[in-house]
């Protein structure tokens, strides 16, 4: 007598699975073509001397190229250090301009969000274009003029291994946190009031308040953004690309830069899949090791 | 119903991955169309008089030149009745990219616009189109032969070239006579290294709190790398390898090019922002009259200050700011050591492709019709016009004649001279050779070459860490010792 519903409910299941099957196939196909296959491709890459006639295999060879290239251990280097100039100086400078776009009224919040958002918007080629003006190493150069001003002398911005990387970690400062301040202030409005108005009635500051509420109500939204920020930083290209081009000596080339390089311009594609599963598994243990210290408190 | 709807939605899921899956495999089938739709590069059989399509991916090799895609592609037409030539334009910035992407996905066009330099890497990915023995005797004897012999690599012909333009450095004719330099004499008879150091010297002037330099050469970024190439191939070393195969940039007359490098800029002659001196600044700052001399210097360049001078006396808004006129004059790069002057040469032209699959005869034959049809008589007469270039083929030296072109004689008379000697081809160097100089090249002469500018490191330290790579990638018997 027990058993008639129990199968009924069994078939249920089994026709809402297929149903459930229908409608991500698109997304798992997609998923599979676009992600799941280059992937894999990569992986197999990895262990060939490619060739587009023909591929030959070579074992672990394009990894022990790689761990023996001192090019290599230098870019991976420069990316470490531009990762940790960028990424929390950069989380720093949003959570600050979110906090000081959230007491305004919505109208010029909207503007504010807009604004900072706008080089998200526009084409990085374009922001380069622009930045590489402000970089121009004769006098008349934007940022020399105002080096001058205050009585320093003419920097060779982008063409000194002193200054090449300070001059991309200071373009990454001041143009690229219209995501950061968006997902900043959408938490900051999920804040109750209720904690605020404990706080003033215990008579406490501003900055108080900031340490004591808003920084651990806002932790599991640091925590994402900097997962994503080092996740992006340890895959920084374009910037060294169109900037330096790797240079001087070497001095902002970043592993992304170096792992294209291989590929497009010396079509070397075996070491270049290898450099980059390389870099996903240093990514992957970077953010392992970010939720192990740093996410133990988070409620998601 | 709900059955026949659970029918339904699999099926569609299916044949949504099949057909997903299938566009994905066709890539490596045996039919797979080229990039622009034909099945041409594949090498798809073509018989002789059938119809056949050939794929060209073209940049804008000069001002006006995509414009008259269209018009080559009737005229060509109209010459083979039964061949299509499809042009695909690309800019020079999209070039490189577009291609290696066909290349490597293995459906290359069957004809592309590149330097002769690029031969060796896509040999070496075995992508080439060998057309050795489909070019006719009368298409050989159309050429000039130094030219036809930079798109050889080994024994083997992969393209035909378009023209042969010399590297060298160009000057404000108004300050060259300032400066007292006999730029006639230079043109006709060149200079050495220590001439050329004292001209630049007595170039470098400061009106009204701004500086003119003697000399400004792009070197920012990849550009340093053609700045050392045309000074060491003066300095004895027209190649990175001697005729013995050996690697010629470890000889003792590199790093005096070298020294003379950071000379220049401590003589005050060239900026000390140099390395960060990018093509469009150097030309900017020769227009508007902050150096004598510029580099590289191109033909085409002539004709540019020249339309520069006719908006500045046409008070037209779109000349350069602050701009001069300016007479451009072609001169030669000072020679090193008491070595014969080698004039840097650099040859484009259409290099030839195959797909997967080998083509067949009639279609390299079809091939060969369209290159040869592009790098000669007319097309080709009506681009080099339009590059101040020289024109390499007799039948469009033939086609030039009816065409005007206003050229400064003396430059035009500068460039024969230099044309008289410039570097010969190397097709015996082996790729995997080329390919490891270039890497050399990419990885440490250039990275050291800018720190070297910027004066973070001594022409010592440079020439030792290009030693070191030598000698690590060519062996200690691989490079020259002197």
């Amino acid at each position: 007598m027990n058993q008639l519903p129990i199968t009924v409910k069994k078939r249920k299941n089994r026709g809402d699975g297929a149903w459930g099957y229908a409608f991500i196939a698109v997304a798992l196909v997609v998923y599979a073509l676009f992600t799941a296959y280059p992937v894999a491709s990569a992986f197999i890459i990895s262990f060939q001397k490619y060739k587009p006639l023909g591929s030959t295999f070579i074992g672990w060879e394009n990894y022990a190229e790689t761990f023996q290239d001192s090019l290599f251990w230098k870019s991976l280097r420069n990316t470490v250090v531009y990762t940790v100039l960028t990424v929390p100086v950069g989380l720093l400078i949003s959570f600050s301009i979110a906090i000081l776009i959230l007491p305004l009224k919505k109208f010029l919040q909207t503007t504010f969000k807009a604004i900072y958002y706008l080089p998200a918007v526009a084409s990085g080629v374009t922001l380069s274009v622009v930045w590489l003006w402000i970089y121009d190493p004769l006098p008349a150069g934007i940022l020399n003029q105002v080096v001058h001003f205050f009585g320093g002398s003419n920097q060779n911005w982008l063409g000194a291994s002193a200054t090449a990387m300070f001059s991309l970690v200071l373009m990454s400062w001041l143009s690229s946190h219209g995501t950061a301040i968006i997902i900043y202030l959408a938490a900051l409005l999920g804040i109750d009031d209720s904690y605020y108005e404990a706080a003033d009635l215990d008579g406490a500051t501003f900055l108080q308040k900031i340490w004591h509420i808003v920084i651990p109500c806002l932790k599991p939204t640091t925590l994402f953004l900097f997962v994503t920020g080092i996740i992006g930083s340890f895959q920084v290209f374009q910037n060294a690309f169109l900037m330096t081009g790797g240079g001087p000596d070497n001095a902002t080339t970043m592993v992304g830069l170096l792992i294209f390089n291989n590929a497009f311009k010396y079509f070397e594609f075996g070491e270049a899949a290898a450099q980059s599963l390389i870099l996903a598994v240093i990514i992957a243990g970077i953010s392992l090791i970010q939720f192990k210290f740093l996410g133990k408190d988070v409620e998601y | 119903m709900k059955r026949k709807l659970r029918v339904l939605a699999s099926i569609m899921a299916l044949t949504l991955s099949v057909t997903s899956l299938a566009a994905c495999g066709s890539s490596k089938g045996d039919s797979s169309p080229s990039p622009s739709g034909s099945a041409s590069a594949s090498g798809s059989a073509a018989p002789s008089g059938e119809k056949d399509t050939i794929t060209a991916l073209l940049p804008p090799v000069s001002p006006t030149y995509q414009d008259n895609f269209a018009q080559m592609e009737k005229e060509f037409n109209a010459l083979y009745p039964n061949l299509t030539l499809k042009i695909e334009p690309a800019s020079w910035e999209d070039m490189s990219q577009k291609l290696d992407t066909q290349v490597n996905a293995g459906s290359p066009p069957d004809i592309a616009f590149i330097g002769s330099g690029g031969i060796a890497k896509y040999v070496d990915q075995g992508m080439l189109m060998d057309i050795t023995d489909s070019v006719t005797p009368d298409m050989v004897s159309d050429f000039d032969p130094l030219p036809l012999e930079y798109m050889k690599n080994g024994n083997s012909l992969y393209g035909l070239p378009a023209y042969m333009e010399v590297h060298a450095i160009g000057g404000n004719k108004q300050f060259l006579e300032q400066a007292g330099i006999d730029w006639k004499k230079v043109q006709q008879e060149g200079w050495t290294y220590e001439q050329f150091r004292e001209a630049i010297k007595k170039g470098v002037v400061t009106e009204n709190g701004k500086k003119r330099y003697g000399f400004v050469f792009a070197t920012a970024g990849v550009a340093s790398r053609d700045y050392l190439t045309i000074l060491v191939k003066n300095a004895g070393m027209p190649d990175p390898f001697t005729s013995d195969l050996k690697y010629a940039y470890t000889s003792k007359n590199y790093l005096e090019v070298l020294k003379a490098v950071r000379q220049m800029i401590d003589d005050g002659s060239m900026p000390k922002e140099l390395s960060s001196v990018d093509a469009g600044k150097r030309w900017n700052m020769f227009l508007t009259g902050q150096t004598m001399i510029t580099g590289k210097g191109l033909a085409v360049f002539e004709n540019s200050a020249k339309k520069n001078n006719a908006k500045i006396d046409a008070n037209d808004g779109s000349a350069v700011k602050d701009s001069i006129k300016v007479d451009y004059v072609v001169l030669p790069v000072p020679s090193f050591l008491g070595q014969p002057p080698v004039s840097s040469t650099v040859v484009d032209g259409y290099v030839t492709f195959r797909g997967k699959k080998e083509p067949t005869a009639e279609h390299k034959a079809n091939v060969v019709k369209a290159a040869y049809f592009l790098a000669s008589g007319k097309v080709a007469a009506t681009t080099n016009n339009d590059l101040f270039a020289a024109h390499i083929t007799k039948s469009a030296k033939e086609a030039a004649k009816s065409m005007t072109i206003d050229r400064n004689p003396d430059n035009i008379a500068a460039v024969d001279v230099m044309l008289s000697h410039a570097a010969k081809p190397r097709p015996d160097i082996p790729t995997d050779k080329a390919a490891q100089a270039i890497k050399l090249e990419d990885e440490v002469i250039i990275p050291k070459l800018q720190a070297l500018l910027a004066n973070e490191i001594k022409p010592e330290a440079m020439y030792e860490a290009v030693k070191a790579a030598a000698i690590k990638a060519f062996g200690e018997d691989g490079v020259v010792k002197d």
